[in-house]
C-alpha cells in the first residue's frame, strides 16, 4: 500500500521548496542579472501493485533558471554597440558645445582680428589703433589656444578613461575566471542541477564586460566560458586570464593605447578593439578629436603663414620691412619607438595653402627607398634619396621632408603637419610701430612732366603669384607674372642651371634629358614649380627657394619716356628690357619685385621715379592686402577661406555629434527592446510571485492535510485494534 | 506579454526621464530664443549661421570703414570749398586790378589783401583731418606738407593716395595728395603758356591763346617775333619758320592747331614766347600775381608788360580753380558712391540678418505649443506611473 504519509510529506517538501524558491525570487527582484527560478516537479515512480500502479508522491527534480541563451547574447551585443555610441555621443557633445558656443567659438576672434586690420588701414599712422590690432591678434591667438587646450584636455580624459577601462576589464576578467572555477567545481555539466546563481553572476559580469568592449564568448564542456576581445585576443580561458594594459603610443607617448602582451612584448591592439565604451573612446579620438585638432591647426598655420608672408612685404612706421606677425608651427615628425635604425627625419612647411588635415606615415623600405602614405586616403608617394644625406624631398601637400640616413628597413615615422598648429601659434610683434601697414615703395611723377600720364599705386609682387617661364627659343626665355599680368623679363639668355630670381624666389632650369625647346613653359606657382605637360624639350625645373621680397625692391628706379610709346628704365636690377620698352596705357610695369600701372599719354622726357616710400606713415597699402586675406579662397585647393575652414570643423564635429546622437538613440531603442525581451522571460514579476506564493501555500496546507488525514487513518486503525 | 516588475518600474521612469529631456531642450530653446543651440542640432545650419554671421560682420566692418572714409572726404571737401571761395576772391581782385582804373596805391592794397589770401591758402593746404593727419600730404600724413621757402614753395609730402575697403570688392580713395591738388596744375591754358618779353619796346599785349586742334599741336617752344610793327613770324625752337603774316591788332595768329592773339601796338623786334604748359603750384601763381601788382606800371610799355603778366596770372588762377573744381567733383562723386555703397551694405546686412534669423531663431509659437504638449505628456507619464505602481497583488494578501 502506498504510503500516504510519505506522499503527504513529499508534497509538503515540494511545496516548501517551491515557496523557498518564490521567496528567493521575491528577494532578488532587484538583483542585476538575476533570472527567476522555478521548481520542476515530477511524480515519483509509481509502485506496481498487481495489475495497476499506484502513485507515490512528488519529487523536486530541478530548480532551473528561466533563461534564453539567444536573448542574453542579443542583450550583450546591443549593450556593446549602445555603450560605444553613448560614449562617442557624450564626448562629441562636449566638443560640439565648445565649438558652437559663440563665446569660445573662433569665428568671432578671427573676425575681430581682421576688423582691427581694417581699422589700421583706415588710420595707419595712429599708434592707438595699431595697439588695438596687437591686442586683437593676441586675443585671437588665445581663442585658438582655448579651443586647442580643450581638445588637449579631452585627449587627457581619453587617456584616463582608457586606463580605467583597461583595469576594469582586467578586474572583470578575474571575476569571470573565478566564477568559471567555482562553476566547474560544482561538477555540473548537464542541464539539470545547474548552479543558477553562479551562472547569473557570471552572466552579469559578462554583461559588464560587454559594456566596456565587444566580447565573443565560447562555452567549454566544463561549464566554463572563454572570453575573447578584439579580433581573437583571449582574455579569459577557463580559470586563466590574460590582462590588457594601457601603454603609451609608440610614436606619441602622450596618447595611450590598449596593449596586449603576447610572445614577450606588449603589442598595440587599440585598432582591433571595437564596441563598448572603450571602442567609443577610441572612435572619438580617431574620428572627432584628431581631425578637429588637425583642422584647427591647419587654420592657425594658414592664417599665420598667410599674414606673415604679406606682412613681410610691407613697411613699418620706422621705415623698415615688416617681420613676422605670428609664429608658425613646423610639421611634427615622430619616429616610432620600435625603430631599429638611427635615421632622422625633419619636416618643413613649404606652402600652408596646400596643407591637408591628414597625418602621414613614412616607412623605410631599404635601398634608399621610402614610402610616404597619406593616412586619410592611403595615397602613397615613393621617395628615393639616391643615397644623399640629408636629402630634402619636393613638396608633398604643403610640406617637405629632410631625411638623414641611418634608418633600418622597416623603420617608421609618423608625420603630423598641422597637429601643433594651434599649440605653437603666438604673436611676435609687441611694438605697434612694427606693424607694416605701408608698401615699401612709392612712385612719384616728376613735377616737370608735361604729358597727361599718371601712375597708380605701387604693389609688391607676391612670392605666390603664378609665374610662367616661357622659352622663346632654345636659348632665350621670357618671364611673365600671370597673376598681375606683368612681363617680369624678356629675352633672357638661358644658361643651364643658373639662378632665375623674381618676386623673392629663386629657381633653376637645367638641361635634363635634353635642352629646352622653343615654346617650352615652366611654372612657379605658390612656390611649387612645374613643367608644362606639352613641353617638347628635355630641360627640367628645380625646386624654388624662397626669400621674399626682391633684394632690390627699394632701389630707386627711374622711368623716362623717350616718346609717347616707349620708355627707358634706369636703376633696375631685376627685369628686362630696360631700353626702349614699349608703353601701353594702363599696362603693368614691373621691375625689382614691384609693379604698378601708368595710364594716359606721356610726353617725351616725362619721368616717373619709383623709390623707397620715405615717411609713408599714411600708406595703408599693405594692410589692405592683409585685410584681403580674410576673403581669399586659399585653402582646400583654392576653395575655402580661413573662416570657411573653421566653419567646416564646426559642421564636421556637429555632424559627428549628431550622427552619434542618432545612432545612440537607435541603439538605445534596440537595447531596450532586447532587455525587455530578456526581462519578459527571465525577470521576476511580484504579482506572479504573489500568486505562486498563494498557490504553493495552499499546496503546502493541502499536503499537511494529507499528513493529517494519514494520521487520522492511522489512529482509526489503532483505535480499531484497541477497540 | 509577460512584464517583470523591474521592467515595469524601468519603463515608468524611462518615459518620465525622456519627457523631461525633451522639455528641458524646449525650455533652453525658449530661454535663449535660438533654434540651433549646438552645431549638432543642425550641422549644415550652423555652418550657414557662421557664414551669414561672417557676412554681417564684414559688412559692418565696411560700414565702419565708410564712416572713416566719409570723415576724411568731408574734411577734404570742407577744405576745398574754403579754398575755392578764397580763389574766387583772389580772381575777383585780379580782375579788379586789370580794370585799368586802379592806381598804384589801390594795386598795393589789393596785393596786401591777396597776401592774406595766400597765407590762408597755405594754411588750408596744411589742414588736418579729424584724426590729426595732414589731409594733403599723400602718405606722409604726419609731416606738414607745404611751406614757403626762399625760392618759392616746397612740398614735403608725396603722391600717395590712400584707399579704404568699403565693400567686398569696392575700394575708394579717401583723399588727394597735395601734389595732385596744389602742385600738378599746368600753367597757361593747360596746353601752352604765352609770355611777354621784358625787353619789348612796343605796347603789344598777348592773350593766353586757345587750342583749336589738339591733334595738330606740336609740343615745342615757339617764338612770335614782330619783324615790323605790322608783320610777324613764328619760329620753333630749331629756328624753323612755322608761320608768318601781317599783323592786325586782336586778330588770331594760328599755327599747329593753336591760336593766340596780340593786341596793341607792338614795335619791330618785339617778341612773345609760346611754350608748352608746365606744372605750377597755386601758391606760386598767386605769388606771381602779387609780385605783378607790386610793380608799378607808369608808362605804356611797362603797362603792356603789366597787363600781359596779369593776364597770364589770371589764366593760371583759372587753371588752379579748374583743378580745385575737378578735385571737388571727384570728392563729391566718391562721397556719392560711398553713399550708394552704404545703403547697399545696409540692405545686405538686413537681408543677411533676416536669413540668419530664419536659420537660427526659434519659432516662438511653435515652441510654446510644443512646450505645452510636452508638459502634458510629462504629467501623463507621471500620473499613470503613480497610479499603476500602486497596484500589487500583495496589497490583497492578508
Amino acid at each position: 500500500m502506498a504510503d500516504i504519509f510519505g506522499i503527504g510529506l513529499s508534497g509538503l517538501a515540494a511545496a516548501q521548496q517551491a515557496l523557498t524558491t518564490t521567496g528567493h525570487n521575491i528577494s532578488n527582484v532587484n538583483t542585476d542579472g538575476y533570472s527567476r527560478q522555478t521548481v520542476e516537479l515530477s511524480a515519483r515512480p509509481p509502485q506496481g501493485s498487481g495489475g495497476y500502479f499506484i502513485g507515490s508522491g512528488v519529487d523536486v527534480v530541478n530548480i532551473k533558471r528561466v533563461y534564453d541563451e539567444f536573448l542574453v547574447g542579443q542583450v550583450r551585443t546591443n549593450t556593446s554597440s549602445f555603450s560605444s555610441a553613448d560614449t562617442l555621443q557624450q564626448f562629441s557633445g562636449i566638443m560640439d558645445n565648445l565649438l558652437g558656443n559663440p563665446n569660445t567659438g573662433l569665428s568671432a576672434g578671427i573676425e575681430k582680428f581682421f576688423s582691427a586690420v581694417h581699422d589700421v588701414a583706415n588710420n595707419p599712422s595712429s599708434l592707438a589703433v595699431r595697439q588695438t590690432l596687437l591686442s586683437q591678434s593676441g586675443s585671437m591667438v588665445s581663442q585658438f589656444h582655448n579651443i586647442n587646450d580643450s581638445i588637449n584636455q579631452q585627449n587627457a580624459q581619453v587617456n584616463t578613461a582608457i586606463k580605467s577601462s583597461v583595469s576594469e576589464i582586467n578586474a572583470l576578467a578575474t571575476t569571470i575566471a573565478d566564477l568559471n572555477g567555482k562553476i566547474a567545481n560544482t561538477g555540473h555539466t548537464g542541464t539539470s542541477g545547474a548552479p543558477n546563481d553562479l551562472l547569473d553572476q557570471r552572466d552579469a559580469a559578462l554583461d559588464k564586460l560587454a559594456k566596456l568592449t565587444s566580447v565573443s564568448i565560447v562555452k567549454e564542456d566544463s561549464g566554463a566560458v572563454s572570453v575573447f576581445v578584439g579580433n581573437g585576443q583571449s582574455l579569459v580561458v577557463g580559470i586563466q586570464t590574460q590582462a590588457l594594459s594601457a601603454i603609451p603610443n609608440r610614436y606619441d607617448p602622450t596618447r595611450y593605447e590598449v596593449g596586449y602582451s603576447s610572445g614577450g612584448g606588449n603589442v598595440e591592439v587599440s585598432r582591433q578593439l571595437s564596441g563598448g565604451s572603450l571602442g567609443g573612446l577610441l572612435n572619438f579620438r580617431n574620428q572627432v578629436l584628431d581631425p578637429a585638432k588637425n583642422a584647427l591647426g591647419r587654420v592657425a598655420i594658414a592664417m599665420a603663414s598667410g599674414s606673415n608672408t604679406q606682412h613681410r612685404l610691407g613697411m613699418d612706421l620706422n621705415g623698415a620691412l615688416g617681420g613676422d606677425l605670428f609664429t608658425v608651427a613646423a610639421p611634427e615628425v615622430l619616429p616610432s619607438s620600435t625603430n631599429a635604425g638611427a635615421g632622422s627625419v625633419t619636416g618643413t612647411l613649404i606652402n600652408a595653402n596646400d596643407l591637408t588635415t591628414s597625418d602621414y606615415n613614412l616607412v623605410y623600405n631599404g635601398a634608399n627607398n621610402y614610402s610616404l602614405t597619406r593616412l586619410s586616403d592611403g595615397q602613397t608617394t615613393a621617395i628615393n634619396t639616391g643615397g644623399n644625406s640629408p636629402y630634402t624631398t619636393t613638396e608633398v601637400d604643403g610640406i617637405s621632408l629632410t631625411i638623414a640616413s641611418g634608418a633600418t628597413a622597416g623603420d617608421k615615422f609618423l608625420i603630423r603637419p598641422t597637429r601643433l598648429g594651434a599649440d605653437d601659434l603666438s604673436t611676435v610683434i609687441t611694438d605697434p610701430a612694427k606693424i607694416a601697414a605701408a608698401v615699401p615703395v612709392a612712385v612719384a611723377a616728376s613735377l616737370s612732366n608735361i604729358g597727361s600720364a599718371s601712375a597708380g599705386a605701387v604693389s609688391v609682387n607676391k612670392p605666390d603669384d603664378r609665374v610662367m617661364i616661357q622659352f622663346t627659343g632654345t636659348n632665350a626665355f621670357d618671364v611673365i607674372d600671370q597673376t598681375t599680368g606683368a612681363t617680369l623679363a624678356q629675352n633672357l639668355t638661358y644658361t643651364s642651371g643658373s639662378n632665375i630670381s623674381f618676386n623673392g624666389w629663386t629657381v633653376q632650369v637645367a638641361d635634363g634629358s635634353g635642352t629646352p625647346a622653343a615654346g617650352d613653359k615652366f611654372y612657379v606657382d605658390h612656390i611649387v614649380t612645374s613643367a608644362d605637360a606639352a613641353n617638347s624639350g628635355g630641360a627640367d625645373i628645380g625646386q624654388a627657394a624662397l626669400n621674399p621680397p626682391d633684394p632690390n625692391l627699394t632701389d630707386t628706379v627711374t622711368i623716362t619716356f623717350t616718346s609717347a610709346t616707349t620708355f627707358n628704365v634706369a636703376g633696375a636690377t631685376t627685369g628686362t628690357p630696360t631700353n626702349a620698352v614699349s608703353y601701353t596705357s594702363g599696362g603693368v610695369i614691373s621691375y625689382n619685385g614691384w609693379n604698378f600701372r601708368i595710364s594716359g599719354t606721356p610726353a617725351t622726357g616725362d619721368t616717373f621715379t619709383i623709390g623707397p616710400n620715405t615717411n609713408g606713415v599714411g600708406d595703408n597699402g599693405n594692410m589692405q592686402q592683409i585685410a584681403a586675406l580674410q576673403t581669399q579662397l586659399t585653402l582646400d585647393g583654392g576653395k575655402a577661406t580661413f573662416q570657411d575652414a573653421y566653419g567646416q570643423i564646426v559642421s564636421d564635429v556637429g555632424t559627428k555629434a549628431r550622427e552619434a546622437g542618432t545612432s545612440r538613440d537607435a541603439l538605445n531603442a534596440l537595447l531596450k527592446q532586447s532587455t525587455d525581451a530578456r526581462s519578459a522571460v527571465s525577470g521576476v514579476n511580484l504579482d506572479e510571485e504573489a500568486a505562486n506564493m498563494l498557490k504553493f501555500q495552499q499546496a503546502y496546507q493541502a499536503a499537511a492535510k494529507v499528513i493529517g488525514i494519514s494520521e487520522t487513518l492511522f489512529q482509526s486503525i489503532l483505535s480499531a485494534l484497541n477497540g | 506579454m509577460r512584464i517583470s516588475t523591474n521592467q515595469f518600474f524601468q519603463r515608468g521612469t524611462d518615459s518620465i526621464l525622456d519627457q523631461q529631456a525633451l522639455l528641458n531642450k524646449t525650455q533652453l530653446q525658449l530661454g535663449s530664443s535660438k533654434r540651433v543651440m549646438t552645431p549638432s542640432d543642425d550641422p549644415t545650419g550652423s555652418a550657414r549661421i557662421l557664414d551669414l554671421q561672417h557676412g554681417i560682420d564684414s559688412a559692418n566692418t565696411h560700414q565702419r570703414n565708410i564712416g572713416a572714409a566719409e570723415a576724411s572726404l568731408n574734411s577734404e571737401e570742407n577744405a576745398l570749398s574754403t579754398i575755392t571761395d578764397t580763389m574766387q576772391r583772389v580772381r575777383e581782385l585780379a580782375v579788379q586790378a586789370n580794370s585799368g582804373i586802379m592806381d598804384h596805391i589801390d594795386l598795393q592794397a589789393i596785393a596786401q589783401e591777396m597776401q592774406q589770401h595766400l597765407d590762408g591758402l597755405l594754411g588750408l593746404a596744411n589742414s588736418t583731418g579729424t584724426n590729426g593727419e595732414y589731409i594733403f600730404a599723400g602718405y606722409g600724413t604726419n609731416t606738414k606738407p607745404f611751406s614757403q621757402t626762399n625760392g618759392g614753395f616746397s612740398y614735403a609730402g608725396d603722391q600717395g593716395q590712400r584707399s579704404i575697403q568699403i565693400g567686398t570688392n569696392r575700394q575708394v580713395a579717401i583723399g588727394d595728395s597735395g601734389y595732385a591738388v596744389f602742385q600738378a596744375i599746368p600753367n597757361g591754358n593747360g596746353t601752352f603758356v604765352t609770355s611777354y618779353n621784358g625787353a619789348n619796346t612796343g605796347t603789344g599785349v598777348i592773350d593766353a591763346g586757345q587750342v583749336t586742334n589738339q591733334a595738330a599741336w606740336v609740343q615745342d617752344t615757339y617764338t612770335l617775333s614782330f619783324l615790323t610793327p605790322t608783320t610777324y613770324e613764328v619760329r620753333d625752337s630749331a629756328n624753323a619758320l612755322v608761320t608768318s603774316g601781317a599783323y592786325q591788332s586782336g586778330a588770331a595768329i594760328a599755327f599747329n592747331g593753336i591760336q593766340v592773339s596780340v593786341s596793341g601796338a607792338p614795335a619791330g623786334g618785339d617778341q612773345f614766347t609760346i611754350a608748352p604748359s608746365t606744372n605750377q603750384d597755386v601758391f606760386t601763381s598767386v605769388q606771381n600775381l602779387i609780385n605783378t601788382l607790386n610793380t608799378s606800371a607808369t608808362d605804356p610799355v611797362s603797362r603792356a608788360n603789366f597787363i600781359s603778366n596779369l593776364n597770364r596770372s589770371i589764366v593760371d588762377i583759372d587753371r588752379a580753380m579748374d583743378n580745385f573744381t575737378s578735385v571737388s567733383t571727384g570728392v563729391g562723386a566718391r562721397l556719392n558712391s560711398i553713399d550708394n555703397q552704404k545703403s547697399a551694405n545696409a540692405d545686405f546686412i538686413l537681408a543677411s540678418q533676416t536669413a540668419l534669423s530664419s536659420v537660427q531663431d526659434l519659432d516662438y509659437a511653435e515652441a510654446a505649443s510644443r512646450l505645452n504638449q510636452q508638459l502634458l505628456a510629462l504629467q501623463a507619464a507621471q500620473q499613470s506611473f503613480a497610479k499603476l505602481q500602486n497596484l500589487s497583488l500583495f496589497n490583497y494578501i492578508q
